[in-house]
């Protein structure tokens, strides 16, 4: 991969395209079979992007912002704009430009700025910036065991030391029902309780909170009441400062018991996840219309009463598999996905985002609350147990200050530009379509569509979307008459910062158009396999979610033939005369992993752990997501520096440690040599000093990956032949398996499988690609 | 279980707990004796005689029953057997003849001639000739006459009456044309009747001095209360009453006192022996009372009337002593005393009267012959009535595994009545007439006089009532704990009025009443719009409060924990207690969800169902069962208000009818405890309670000053009265006679049973039985009332109650053995019932025209007067009319009454008891201006006063009372030493609006005080005062308790007497 020097891919922009130079034409664009499509982290953190204190001109016609490619001309101090050619005059405080004097955004290297904005601007007091204060709302499912429900209670203590004084904080409580506490009410522990098996709506739990109209702010925009010291909305009921009510939560989680209704023997707890997060919902609706906000769903086990319901209480009746939902006999599911679909919306509409930390042993209904977590960009984590280390440190991690901090942003708003022949097809991954229609709207749909406009209730530093896109070949006859060859696009995202400033970011993109009837060259040359591979698996599981009847294995083969008929170099109907560019060389492997993988291969995983897999494939960055395709293997030997490996079981060999990389999983494992050595101490044995090093090393490198991730990946260490081998052995290409393991050498390794390996999927792939 | 404990004073020991005081008993807690509720252990079963609450009483006495609840009977009207008039001596009251007609007062010595010996019954006297109306004096046989109005009034004394008796004048000036004698009574004619004639003006002399010095004589002499703050007061030790209260006077003194053996009935014959029991009866004694003929001429409307003097006309006497009554002597049934006499029942194989008492003590043998009487037949039950302190407990028996011996067919329970024949292998059931074969281990043998050997053993053979232990068959779970619920309105009204406060400390303070042991389970909830429930688990830092905010669909926030042990949440729940007023002190919830809230308790209440007690105090504004100010809509649209104002008294829908039913299921009794000042829609809310075997208790208008003291005794007596759980209960009567239907407060499910969550001492259901076939004269028909429950211990029982009397075939036995108090109270609850579906005017109509329907049938089938112008009445049922009347200007037949106010009253009604019937409609009145001057009597309560305006000076100050309300009334000139003594205040300006008793350090007071405390345990109420003066809106109230006077409710006594007389005749004509 001639990328993988490029340490920083992305770039100042942040942005991965599938293909970097863009055929003019539809009809050229499919021949292309991998989509033109964007990956963009919209508020990536790069040092070199300015942060501007004004807002942006925008252009008067499409409402572009103005940017580093606008035409612009000093002397009548207008500026063209680059999408729609509408030609806007600078205002008076741009009255200094000149080309010697250029605001920073016009700068060419900057293609990204970012704008703080502040929406009520006080002329005379800058400073005195009214800040939103987010808002964190616990929503404790407490139908668990002691023991684990005193892992999250301390978890939770955590957090809420680690929050930010002016926080806002609120708590519910959820069993057979749903308990939202007063922590504003000094004389008692208050605590309102909703029933869990009836549906509640946004209206009902205001009404019921004794926060009806009276209470409520009608107006989006900032709890001035509380900003001021009053309590004039009643906020200040459920929502406390967190240094105002630290302690009055702390005590009050001591208390918490686990829920106190039976349980029949034979019987799931009966767990209202459902109500429990409608009453949140409802709760911030309420108090906090228009700021930041999330939910903070812990969650350990399925949802049994009342809407959301994902299985019965009956223990006899197992949750749901993927087998159930592909016979349609999940009698629960589409009515969960339903009404966490509504939930989602209401979310939406509020500006409130769903984070879901789900740690149980079965599966807890991931798969339904997708579509919430989802849509609002919520943060999900999925784990055993609360005791685990993937939830310890995901959830501490996502309350950390400074270096570490995940950057929680609320709010965002993503408005996507165009030129004139591009159509946003949609955009997959943390967002909701605002449903803001306009010229350069396709009318195929892929993810959330039929919009130029997003809302991202919650994003962060490494949220990641896909842009997916289509030429309009309408347009196409117009195109010769103008002579511009190169295309535009522009990507505004406005947000609330954690400090609770309003941001706003732009970054503008440009690219050429090729013929590609004349030569692929170009296009070849343009050609990002990494980020075409992540597409297509997202788009591979966007389709086996949407699509009844999808093969998704096929529908890749298709697609990878496809592209090697195109672009490879061959004779017709010689397989071995078959050639691939280099800049094509990696995509067949990605491919063959890619079908492999969980996102494919589904039925090795529950629907919950599609729906996480899934989830963090489409919120991740290219890189990250190439590696959940196609994991990374180390290899760690005395005789080597540590160097990557072959995804291969080849590569395991006795005197090596590997580490893999499977992005959800780390997998250290020791070879059997290296794992006798250590069973017998050798490590600390002052003449053996290099094993302890050579010990050691994986390890280092692993800690490090798990810092910077979240959420925090799995660490599994392992021995060669031990049964947690499988972690590492389920990921390798199974070139020798009990078929064909005559040629096994000493210490190496067979997978027990009858899939194909890859030498063999490369034979079949020449063999139908040169085919005529 | 004490009894409440009045504040200021404490109640009298009840001998009875004395007893074996209960384990836990807790001294300091319970000091005020009740002798009320002491008495209930003796013979309660549900509580072991435990009674902690014994006071300091010294020695049990024997068997003078010392404070007798029936003490009371001294001295007030209410309770005053029929006797027709002032208290002649003893004998006299049903004799007849003997009164010369001549001058009335001097007479009076003549009426005495003891029992007459008048042998049979008389059912038809003999006709008698034309009585000459005036001169004449008509006599009746046994009736009292009153005199016509022709007549001078002067014959007719008045019982109690104080002021002095315009008698003594003997004819009034006013008419002139009439021989004055008129007065009275007739020589007996005949064999028949002994009749009382109105009576001798001359007594009202004596009496007065009976009355006045030796008036009740209540033993007891209630130690002082000390007073001041009411809770203090409670826990204060009563001292011990002062000498053996009952024991001397008995009997003897009775006759000096000249207060006639009260204990007889009046319709009984008065035997002069007091004995109740004896059977020979067989005096009919009609008393008669004549109203004058001029009344009933149409020509001379009213002019008559007013000739009549009122001081002649029947009017309750109360009697002073308790009297020992047998309920079967030899083999027949012995006609009970009145029910608001004192009397010590010796169950001999019927029941005491304060189980179930009949309004005729003879059947009648076909059901032609009770149309014909125009009486209602009809059992007044009161299952676990409270029983006087020297009665022997009820007895328990336990026939192990295989339950009581019953009829196969009819499931009656086995009972003195069955006969057990051929050698006592088989028993004839008393009740369907079956027979069945002896189980065999309870096979014995017969004696000679065909009783079983054993019989005088076994309680369930000798007995009229006993308690059978229920085996597991009457079980369908294990028996209920007692779980108490708590329920309290914290709207801002209620907060703001001092009611929650109110509520929270009177819960407080009645914690240590709760019985003992795990048993018991203790739940609290508040609610505004709003439902809090609270987590009282001891683990928990302090209690969590749980709150329901879907008042639409209610549901319970934990399903464990919020109903808790008391002995695990005692701190928590005082802490809470204390809390509550203040943690929402400045609450702005105007709303209040009254019905919601109850449902939510109920949910968590039903698993084990309980008592829910609920402080409700604004109208039920949102949530479910939401209610409307209707009385206000009802203002508003005049014309509608008019036609359909009963329609008000209804309960607004059927929301609140549904879930009582379903409380009812599950065995929640709820009682409502209503502390407002304005409307909150009685009617609707009372059907909860009615339906779940709970009351209502009405506080308006709530004063946070007064109105805590007796909040907190209503809720003491509420929760430590003999009382019983998820109860059935079922009346089985002999062949012919079927029960038609029941009434009172109770869920009905099937036709022949009523569920009863909850049953306690005071509630009282009517059962109206009807003819199906007919019965055999000389034979007897019995009634058996089973109540299966569980008591507040746990443990399940039956307590089978018999009654068994003879049937007749004579009119005139009807009428003889005719018992007021029970019919009345029968026409006052069914008058009640109408209110809501009848106009007003109707229901009025309804009552008077039983009351002349019953004179008709006697004049037209049993007087033995023939005039025409005389009214003729039953000496038993001589002061029909004066209750009718009472009833027609009762709170909840006037016009002018609050909605909330008549629908309180029939609510009240529904479940009343025979001996408090009365006095809710004919008051007691005592003058208190002069309570220090006694006449060396023991007694304790003054003479009561006829309730007539002329009885009434401006100098004095009254107490009346009805058991519930007790009205102070000043007039306007009263002596201000007098009030100084009294109140604390000089002048009659200076009466306060809101009243709190005191005792000062002068014997005015002292007596005062011992006044009220003496009633204050008769009625088990602490009585709600109200201070009046003349002049002023307050007295008003007073005013129109006066119901002998002509006012906007109805005319005066006389006059109503004039009335009934004339539709006599016409009737007759």
């Amino acid at each position: 991969m001639s990328e993988m020097a490029n340490t920083d891919p992305e770039g100042i922009d942040a942005v991965r395209m599938t293909w970097n130079v863009w055929p003019r034409t539809k009809v050229e664009a499919s021949a292309c079979v991998i989509p033109l499509a964007v990956s963009i982290a919209p508020i990536r953190s790069h040092p070199d992007i300015p942060t501007l204190p004004y807002a942006p001109l925008r252009c008067k016609s499409c409402s572009s912002a103005l940017n580093a490619f606008a035409r612009v001309d000093f002397t009548a101090k207008i500026w063209i704009c680059p999408f729609c050619y509408q030609r806007n005059h600078f205002p008076p405080h741009y009255a200094m430009i000149s080309e010697t004097n250029l605001p920073c955004e016009l700068y060419p290297q900057y293609t990204t700025v970012q704008y703080s904005l502040q929406a009520n601007p006080d002329p005379n007091n800058p400073s005195n910036v009214p800040q939103l204060p987010p808002v964190f709302v616990f929503v404790l499912d407490t139908c668990m065991i002691e023991e684990e429900l005193g892992f999250v209670k301390s978890a939770m203590k955590q957090a809420l030391g680690l929050l930010p004084e002016h926080a806002l904080v609120g708590f519910v409580s959820f069993g057979t029902q749903a308990h939202v506490h007063e922590l504003g009410f000094s004389d008692i522990s208050k605590v309102y309780v909703f029933r869990g098996n009836k549906e509640i709506s946004k209206e009902q739990v205001l009404e019921q909170l004794g926060l009806g109209s009276a209470g409520r702010r009608p107006t989006a925009g900032y709890p001035k009441g509380l900003q001021n010291g009053h309590s004039n909305t009643g906020v200040n009921r459920f929502l406390l400062p967190a240094s105002d009510c630290e302690y009055t939560l702390n005590s009050l989680l001591d208390e918490l018991q686990t829920d106190q209704w039976p349980v029949q023997p034979g019987n799931r707890a009966s767990r209202c996840t459902g109500v429990a997060l409608s009453v949140a919902t409802g709760l911030l609706g309420a108090c906090m219309p228009g700021t930041g906000a999330r939910i903070i769903a812990l969650v350990g086990g399925p949802c049994t009463e009342g809407p959301g319901t994902i299985v019965s209480k009956d223990l006899s009746e197992p949750v749901r598999s993927h087998k159930d939902l592909d016979k349609d006999a999940a009698p629960y599911f589409k009515k969960a996905v339903r009404f966490y679909d509504s939930l989602a919306k209401q979310l939406v509409s509020q500006g409130h985002v769903l984070d879901l930390f789900a740690s149980a042993l079965d599966q807890v209904g991931v798969a339904e609350m997708k579509v919430a977590v989802e849509r609002t960009g919520g943060l999900v984590v999925l784990a055993e147990s609360f005791g685990h280390s993937v939830f310890k440190g995901s959830f501490r991690r996502m309350f950390k200050d400074g270096e570490q901090s995940l950057g929680l942003c609320f709010n965002g708003l993503l408005e996507i530009n165009c030129s004139k022949d591009i159509k946003i097809q949609g955009v997959i991954g943390p967002c909701t379509s605002l449903e803001k229609k306009g010229p350069n709207v396709s009318d195929t749909v892929i993810g959330e569509g039929s919009t130029s406009a997003w809302k991202m209730c919650g994003l962060d530093k490494s949220t990641c979307l896909t842009v997916l896109f289509d030429i309009s070949s309408t347009e196409r006859s117009n195109a010769p008459g103008t002579a511009n060859s190169q295309l535009y696009l522009q990507f505004l995202t406005s947000y609330q910062d954690p400090e609770g400033k309003r941001m706003l970011r732009v970054t503008t993109l440009t690219r050429q158009w090729v013929d590609s009837a004349v030569s692929t060259e170009e296009l070849v040359h343009g050609f990002d396999q990494e980020a075409a591979a992540v597409v297509m698996a997202r788009v591979t599981s966007l389709k086996m979610e949407m699509e009844d009847v999808f093969d998704a294995t096929r529908w890749l083969d298709r697609n990878l033939i496809r592209v090697c008929s195109k672009f490879g170099e061959y004779r017709k109907d010689d397989a071995s005369s078959f050639t691939l560019n280099p800049c094509f060389s990696l995509f067949p492997q990605f491919m063959f992993n890619l079908r492999r993988s969980q996102f494919v291969q589904v039925f090795n995983n529950s629907p919950d752990e599609t729906a996480y897999f899934r989830m963090l494939l489409n919120r991740e960055n290219i890189t990250n997501a190439a590696v959940m395709i196609q994991p990374s293997l180390i290899s760690y030997s005395f005789n080597s520096l540590p160097q990557p490996a072959l995804l291969d079981v080849a590569s395991i060999s006795a005197d090596r440690i590997l580490l893999l990389d499977a992005y959800f999983s780390i997998v250290i494992f020791h070879g059997m040599t290296i794992a006798q050595w250590r069973n017998m101490g050798y490590q600390s044995q002052p003449e053996h000093q290099a094993f302890s090093q050579l010990l050691q090393a994986p390890h280092v490198d692993a800690q490090m990956i798990i810092q910077e991730r979240f959420p925090v990946p799995r660490l599994v260490v392992c021995d060669q032949h031990g049964s947690q081998a499988r972690f590492l052995l389920a990921k390798l290409n199974p070139s020798a398996t009990y078929n064909n393991s005559i040629d096994m050498t000493a210490g190496s390794d067979i997978i027990f499988t009858d899939d194909v390996s890859l030498q063999i999927f490369f034979e079949h792939l020449q063999k139908l690609a040169v085919q005529s | 279980m004490a009894a409440p404990v009045p504040p200021g004073a404490p109640r009298p020991g009840a001998n009875a707990r004395q007893q074996s005081p209960h384990p836990n008993f807790n001294p300091n807690f319970q000091t005020n004796p009740n002798s009320l509720a002491d008495n209930m252990q003796n013979m309660n079963l549900n509580r072991p005689h435990s009674m902690p609450n014994s006071g300091p009483r010294p020695s049990p006495f024997g068997q003078p029953p010392p404070f007798p609840q029936s003490s009371v009977t001294a001295g007030f009207p209410v309770a005053s057997p029929p006797m027709s008039r002032p208290g002649p001596p003893p004998g006299m009251v049903g004799r007849p003849a003997v009164i010369p007609a001549g001058p009335l007062q001097s007479t009076l010595p003549a009426n005495v001639p003891p029992g007459r010996p008048v042998g049979l019954p008389v059912s038809h006297p003999p006709p008698f000739g034309s009585r000459p109306p005036p001169a004449s004096l008509s006599s009746s046989t046994g009736g009292a006459v009153l005199p016509s109005s022709a007549f001078p009034s002067s014959g007719v004394s008045s019982a109690a009456a104080a002021p002095p008796p315009p008698v003594g004048a003997g004819a009034l000036p006013g008419a002139p044309q009439f021989p004055p004698p008129a007065i009275v009574s007739q020589p007996p004619v005949g064999p028949p009747p002994s009749m009382m004639s109105a009576r001798a003006p001359a007594q009202a002399p004596t009496m007065r001095s009976v009355l006045g010095s030796s008036a009740a004589s209540s033993p007891q002499t209630p130690p002082l209360p000390s007073a001041s703050s009411p809770f203090p007061a409670m826990t204060q030790a009563r001292p011990p009453p002062p000498g053996s209260p009952y024991g001397p006077q008995t009997w003897s003194m009775q006759p000096q006192q000249g207060t006639q053996p009260s204990h007889i009935p009046g319709s009984t014959h008065a035997q002069p022996p007091r004995m109740f029991g004896m059977p020979q009866q067989a005096l009919p004694n009609q008393a008669m009372t004549n109203i004058p003929p001029a009344l009933g001429q149409p020509g001379a409307p009213m002019s008559g009337s007013s000739k009549i003097d009122p001081n002649q006309i029947p009017r309750p006497i109360p009697n002073a002593t308790p009297i020992v009554y047998e309920t079967r002597h030899g083999n027949s049934a012995n006609p009970p005393p009145p029910a608001t006499s004192d009397y010590i029942v010796r169950d001999t194989g019927n029941c005491s009267p304060r189980y179930m008492r009949c309004t005729i003590n003879q059947i009648p043998c076909t059901g032609d012959l009770l149309t014909t009487s125009a009486m209602q037949l009809a059992l007044l039950v009161q299952p676990m009535s409270l029983p006087h302190p020297s009665e022997d407990p009820i007895q328990v028996v336990d026939f192990g595994e295989s339950g009581p011996v019953r009829c196969s067919r009819c499931k009656g329970y086995i009972n003195p009545f069955m006969k057990f024949i051929d050698q006592g292998r088989k028993f004839i059931c008393n009740l369907c007439g079956f027979t069945d074969d002896t189980p065999r281990d309870y096979h014995c043998n017969l004696g000679p006089d065909g009783r079983r050997r054993d019989a005088d053993e076994r309680p369930e053979l000798c007995r009229g009532t006993v308690e059978f232990v229920a085996s597991k068959e009457y079980m369908v779970r294990d028996p209920m704990p007692a779980v108490y619920f708590f329920l309290i309105d914290v709207s801002m009204n209620a907060v703001q009025t001092g009611a929650t406060a109110a509520a929270c400390s009177a819960i407080n303070q009645v914690i240590s009443d709760l019985p003992e042991g795990t048993r018991t389970q203790v739940g609290i909830a508040t609610f505004d719009s709003t439902i809090h429930f609270y987590n009282l688990k001891r683990a928990l830092q302090q209690p969590l409060m749980l709150i329901v905010p879907d008042i639409q669909d209610v549901y319970t926030p934990l399903e464990t924990d919020v109903i808790v042990q008391l002995s695990e949440c005692r701190q928590h729940l005082e802490l809470l207690l204390e809390n509550i007023p203040t943690m929402f002190q400045t609450s702005t919830t105007a709303e209040s969800c009254f019905g919601a809230a109850i449902k939510a308790a109920f949910l968590a209440m039903k698993s084990t169902g309980g008592k829910l007690l609920v402080f409700q105090s604004v109208l039920p504004s949102v949530g479910i069962g939401a209610l409307s100010s209707r009385e206000a809509e009802g203002r508003t649209n005049i014309s509608a208000s008019e036609k359909e104002a009963h329609k008000l008294l209804q309960p607004a829908d059927k929301i609140l009818k549904t879930m009582a039913i379903e409380f009812a299921e599950y065995q929640v009794c709820v009682d409502v405890f209503v502390t407002t000042q304005t409307y909150v829609d009685i009617a609707s809310i009372s059907v909860i309670p009615r339906t779940t075997g709970g009351q209502v208790y009405y506080y308006y208008p709530f004063s946070a000053v007064s109105d805590p003291a007796k909040l907190y005794n209503d809720l003491r007596w509420n929760i430590t009265r003999p009382q019983g759980f998820e109860a059935v209960m079922r009346v089985r009567c002999s062949q012919g006679i079927q029960v038609q239907d029941y009434s009172g407060n109770f869920c009905k499910r099937i036709p022949t049973d009523v569920d009863l969550a909850g049953i306690d001492c005071d509630k009282c259901i009517l059962v109206t039985l009807k003819h199906d076939d007919k019965l055999q004269d000389g034979s007897e028909c019995g009634f058996q009332c089973a109540l299966l429950y569980t008591t507040v211990y746990g443990q399940r029982r039956i307590r089978v109650t018999n009654l068994s009397l003879p049937c007749t075939n004579m009119l005139s036995n009807l009428f003889r053995s005719a018992d007021l108090d029970t019919q009345f109270t029968c026409f006052l609850k069914q008058a009640a019932i109408e209110i809501p579906t009848c106009p007003l005017l109707q229901v009025r109509d309804h009552v008077t025209n039983l009351c002349i329907n019953i004179l008709l049938s006697y004049r037209k089938f049993c007087a033995t007067v023939s005039s025409t112008g005389q009214l003729i009445l039953p000496e038993a049922l001589k002061l029909l009319p004066l209750y009718t009347l009472a009833l027609i200007k009762s709170r909840g037949l006037r016009n002018d009454g609050r909605i909330d106010d008549r629908s309180f009253w029939f609510n009240y009604v529904s479940s009343l008891s025979t001996p408090l019937a009365i006095p809710l409609v004919y008051p007691r009145m005592f003058a208190i201006h002069n309570v220090d001057t006694k006449d060396g009597d023991e007694s304790v309560l003054p003479p009561t006063i006829p309730l007539s305006s002329e009885h009434v000076c401006d100098d004095g100050i009254y107490l009346l009372e009805n058991g519930e309300d007790a009205l102070i009334y000043f007039g306007s000139s009263v002596d201000s030493s007098i009030l100084q003594q009294l109140f604390g205040f000089t002048s009659v300006d200076d009466v306060p609006t809101q009243f709190v008793m005191q005792q000062f350090s002068n014997p005015l007071s002292k007596n005062f005080n011992d006044v009220v405390n003496v009633i204050r345990q008769q009625r088990c109420s602490y009585l709600r005062f109200a201070l009046c003066k003349k002049g002023d809106p307050s007295g008003m109230a007073f005013v129109s308790c006066m119901v002998e006077d002509k006012n906007a409710n109805g005319p005066s006594y006389v006059e109503f007497l004039v009335h009934i007389h004339r539709q006599i005749q016409m009737k007759m004509s």
